[in-house]
């Protein structure tokens, strides 16, 4: 079951999904298969902790979700990215950057 | 904004939640198809395709809980949920449900019952300010006017010092003459109390001086009773014991002073003139403490109180007020000996409710078991060990609360009943209620019970591998789960808890036994008593005494009637009329401190054949005794013994207090006749003629006896006393078995209610040991089945079976005696001749629990031992 793919980190999934509802609206399928792509294969959504995190963001008012109709012909919930949820973008990104960099920083030392 | 975004979310997800599900589902079949999609894009076969994405979207009925509980509702949603399954649950188990509800109900109706009547008797604040402050003084009733002045202003820790004392009046309205019980009070009274009148005033500084105009304020009952609560009746004159007296206030309703039986207050005239200023000791002290006064300095101005009335004058060592003074709050002198009582009870119905929480723990232990199966499958399916366990929870708690629910009810219903089979001071019944308090206490207890209840599986629940129910058989799950030792826990602490309480039960039916033998000297039954009371003020002393000759003689003719007599005081029932004799032929005890007191009561012709009472030596009381013939005097046993040992008491001559010293001449011995309560030695008393004593009284109990029914005679004794004379009231009318009853009313009632919590115990601990015997013995049927194929004698069986069921039960016996046997040193005060270690009552204890489980735990034995092997293997 994937054990060579890197456990999603808790917490980055809502803002791998807030990045990639940044570029633009998209159903929940395709938010997991985008981070996979982007990833390049190396970041496994968990396919079906998804659709709670995608609730709980929708609660928390950072998204919205509107029906649509796919590009072949086929009812499906997008969602789309607030201002709010602009907003949270930036801090969580700002809180992973200060994070990475002092993991970097304690891996760097001997 | 967030958090209103938040909460249209949650609404949505609450009362949209039909849509919201559609949406999900239609979500994740969306999702499955591209998914499929991809696969199929990559060259797998459709359905091949189908399968693997729903296998890489993992258990799709987790992730819905998932996103379902990410909606924030699910606390609330759930609950519904498992509320629905508590029903149904519940609902499949009729016989275990019903009894589950029927041992919480009387567990917790029970506890509210009687935390009402502890919170109304201890915890509610008296009708007083400041109660705290208030006290009463030692030796109460007994304190003289003389001695309450001398008193003083040689008290200055106390801001105020107030005398009171109680006596009967007769009320006459257009209705009729009735009687009722008045608090007369110096004027100050109230100041002390501060409280303030509903309706009118109280007492002026000038309402208890000699010659002042006689005012009465009423309680808000008797205002009510009487008055119809009209407040026109504050002002006017109403005839209180033939005297026309002023209403000048009305209190408000809830308070009373100093119990709840006192329907009215009356000034309390201190005349230093009058003969009773000096004389008569009868007044009960109370004072209100100046605001910070330390107990060293209150305690201080008490000694030299104390030593000043020494100094004043010499006390009878039997009346000796200077010895021991104790101040006592208002409160414990007017509930201090009920206190131990009602904690007592309370103490005893919380063990049966505890007893009913580890009985029903017990049976859903079991069930628990049982469905151990069950569980494991929901767990497989997604439901997490927490909202199993959550479950579980729910289905105990609304257990607890249909229980409070039913207990509840069964304590509103019968209430008045308990309150009245408890042995309170007369009046006090009046100030207890079941009200919101109570029921609050009930939903508290339901909601904890249930709690309490479900710990037990719930442990289980979240110890236990749910897993390897699923995997193995049930019967397995049931064997490798730690249920049994816990179950056996259970049996333990409620066999325990029952020893406790059919000990405690066990010490009141001896000590009732015991009391029942004393012998009274009396003979109660066919006895009756009736109180009758004249307007003093408005008959005078001719017409007083021959209204008590027509009165005897009348009830002497009815029908059924065999004896009937006076006399000033009913025996067992009342104390008073105590005074100091003195003995001709005993100069030697003629000093003023060495004098033997004894009770004197005046009786005419047919008081003691209506009593029953045995002349043993000489004479009774006979109709020559008249006023003006020799003056007479019958004592009883214990005068003989105490002043002449074995020498004959006939013919020998006393002087009494209440014969003005007057010598009368010893004509019988009669046997001892007890004076108040039925335990304790009679003390020394001499009956004299009513005519030679209490001639002009406007007081007289009648004693009657019949051959037939006591309460025909008592129905028709209102209308004979009204018939002689309409101006004369009734008081108490009651047999003498009552009276009986009435005097070991505590120990009665208290073997009464244990009795009834023991075998409730009783009851719940067979059922208790029945189910876990019965349980394992259900679990172990394959095992029976294949030692029985293998040649195991019925008979050993059983008896294994029995003796792992009795190892519990045997352990609690222990356990039991031992806590008992500490436990029950609460109950001393209570017993008479018993002691709270009694071997007896320890045994019976022990042996009774003993056979019950012995018998809980034969009839399931026995089904084991009739297994059938064949049967047993077959089935699961």
């Amino acid at each position: 079951m994937g054990k060579s793919q890197p456990e999603m980190i808790r917490g980055t999934l809502d803002m791998l999904i807030l990045k990639v509802l940044s570029l633009e609206p998209m159903h929940g399928w395709g938010i997991g298969e985008r981070i996979q792509d982007i990833s390049r294969d190396t970041l496994q959504v968990n396919q079906g902790s998804l659709y709670p995190a995608l609730h709980r963001l929708t609660r928390e008012g950072w998204i919205r979700s509107e029906w649509r109709v796919t590009d072949n012909n086929r009812k499906a919930r997008y969602y789309v990215l607030t201002r709010a949820g602009e907003k949270q973008l930036g801090l969580e990104r700002e809180t992973w950057a200060r994070l990475s960099q002092g993991v970097a920083r304690i891996l760097a030392t001997g | 904004m967030r958090w209103l975004n938040d909460i249209g979310y949650r609404v949505r997800a609450l009362f949209g939640r039909k849509a919201m599900e559609r949406e999900l589902e239609d979500e994740i079949s969306f999702h499955l198809e591209m998914e499929a999609r991809k696969l199929e894009a990559r060259g797998m076969s459709p359905v091949e395709a189908r399968r693997m994405a729903a296998v890489k979207f993992g258990g799709a009925d987790r992730f819905k809980e998932q996103a379902r509980a990410s909606w924030g509702v699910a606390a609330v949603t759930d609950v519904g949920a498992d509320l629905r399954f508590a029903r149904r649950q519940l609902g499949r188990h009729p016989a275990f449900t019903a009894m589950a509800t029927l041992t919480l109900a009387l567990g917790i109706g029970g506890t509210v019952a009687l935390f009402s009547v502890v919170d109304g008797l201890l915890l509610r604040p008296l009708p007083v300010q400041d109660e705290d402050d208030v006290m009463v003084f030692w030796s109460p009733y007994n304190w003289r006017a003389i001695e309450f002045d001398f008193a003083r202003g040689r008290l200055p820790s106390f801001d105020a010092l107030e005398a009171f004392t109680n006596e009967g009046f007769t009320l006459r309205t257009d209705e009729g003459s009735s009687l009722h019980l008045a608090t007369l009070a110096t004027a100050e009274l109230f100041d002390v109390l501060g409280t303030q009148p509903l309706v009118g005033r109280t007492f002026l500084p000038e309402d208890d001086r000699p010659g002042a105009e006689p005012v009465i304020v009423l309680s808000h009952g008797l205002w009510q009773q009487a008055f119809g609560g009209d407040p026109g009746v504050v002002g006017t004159r109403i005839d209180v014991s033939g005297r026309p007296t002023t209403v000048v206030g009305v209190m408000p309703r809830g308070f009373y002073f100093p119990t709840p039986e006192m329907r009215a207050w009356i000034p309390l005239e201190m005349d230093p003139e009058s003969e009773s200023y000096q004389n008569n000791g009868w007044l009960a002290l109370t004072g209100r403490l100046g605001a910070g006064a330390p107990p060293a300095r209150v305690q201080a101005d008490l000694e030299a109180f104390t030593a000043a009335l020494r100094e004043r004058w010499t006390y009878n060592p039997s009346f000796d007020k200077t010895r021991n003074p104790v101040l006592t709050p208002l409160r414990e002198y007017v509930m201090g000996d009920v206190r131990p009582l009602v904690l007592l009870l309370l103490g005893a119905v919380g063990v049966v409710l505890l007893m009913a929480c580890v009985n029903v723990a017990a049976l859903l232990l079991a069930k628990a078991s049982d469905r151990t199966g069950e569980m494991a499958v929901r767990a497989a399916l997604g439901a997490g060990r927490l909202r199993l366990s959550r479950q579980m929870l729910t289905e105990s708690v609304v257990l607890g609360i249909v229980g409070g629910a039913v207990g509840v009810g069964l304590a509103v219903a019968a209430f008045d009943l308990l309150v009245a089979a408890l042995p309170l001071p007369s009046g006090l019944s009046d100030v207890i209620s079941l009200d919101w308090s109570a029921l609050a206490a009930g939903l508290v207890l339901s909601v904890g019970a249930g709690a309490m209840v479900a710990l037990a599986p719930m442990r289980r629940l979240l110890r236990g591998d749910l897993s390897d129910g699923a995997l193995g058989s049930r019967r397995q799950a049931g064997l490798a789960g730690g249920g049994t030792r816990t179950q056996k826990g259970l049996v333990v602490a409620e066999v325990l808890l029952c020893v406790v309480l059919t000990t405690g039960a066990a010490l009141l039916v001896r000590t009732v036994d015991r009391i029942r033998d004393l012998d009274a000297g009396v003979e109660p039954k066919g006895m009756s008593s009736v109180d009758v009371f004249l307007p003093v003020n408005a008959m005078d002393e001719e017409e007083r005494a021959r209204f008590f000759r027509v009165l005897v003689e009348r009830v002497e003719a009815l029908p059924g009637v065999t004896a009937a007599g006076l006399i000033n005081r009913l025996p067992v029932r009342d104390g008073g009329w105590q005074g100091s004799v003195t003995v001709e032929d005993r100069p030697d005890l003629n000093e003023d401190g060495r004098r033997p007191s004894a009770y004197w009561r005046p009786v005419t012709p047919g008081t003691f054949r209506s009593l029953g009472a045995r002349v043993v030596q000489g004479r009774g009381i006979e109709d020559g005794d008249r006023q003006g013939a020799t003056a007479v005097v019958v004592v009883n046993q214990a005068f003989a013994r105490s002043l002449w040992g074995d020498g004959d008491p006939l013919g020998r001559r006393v002087a009494t207090y209440f014969s003005r010293g007057e010598y009368a001449q010893v004509v019988g011995v009669v046997a001892d006749v007890a004076i108040e309560g039925l335990t304790g030695e009679v003390p020394p008393t001499l009956y004299v003629p009513w005519d030679q004593g209490l001639r002009s009284s406007e007081y007289g109990i009648l004693t009657v006896r019949t051959d037939g029914d006591v309460d025909a005679f008592l129905s028709a004794a209102r209308s004979v006393v009204a018939e002689v004379d309409p101006r004369a009231a009734v008081g108490r009318m009651v047999s003498m078995t009552a009276v009986m009853d009435d005097a070991m009313a505590e120990p009665l009632r208290l073997r009464f209610f244990l009795s009834i919590f023991a075998a409730l115990g009783i009851v719940l601990g067979t059922v208790g040991i029945y189910g876990v015997v019965s349980y394992s013995v259900q679990r172990r049927r394959g095992e029976f089945g294949v030692r029985m194929a293998l040649g195991a004698e019925p008979r050993r069986l059983l008896a294994q079976v029995v003796r792992d069921g009795m190892t519990p039960v045997l352990l609690g016996v222990a356990g039991g005696l031992g806590v008992a046997l500490v436990a029950s040193a609460t109950l001393e005060r209570f017993l008479y001749e018993v002691a709270p270690t009694d071997i007896g009552a320890l045994a019976a204890a022990a042996g009774v629990l003993t056979v019950a489980g012995l018998l809980a735990a034969m009839v399931p034995a026995w089904r084991a031992g009739r297994t059938e092997p064949s049967a047993a293997l077959r089935g699961e």
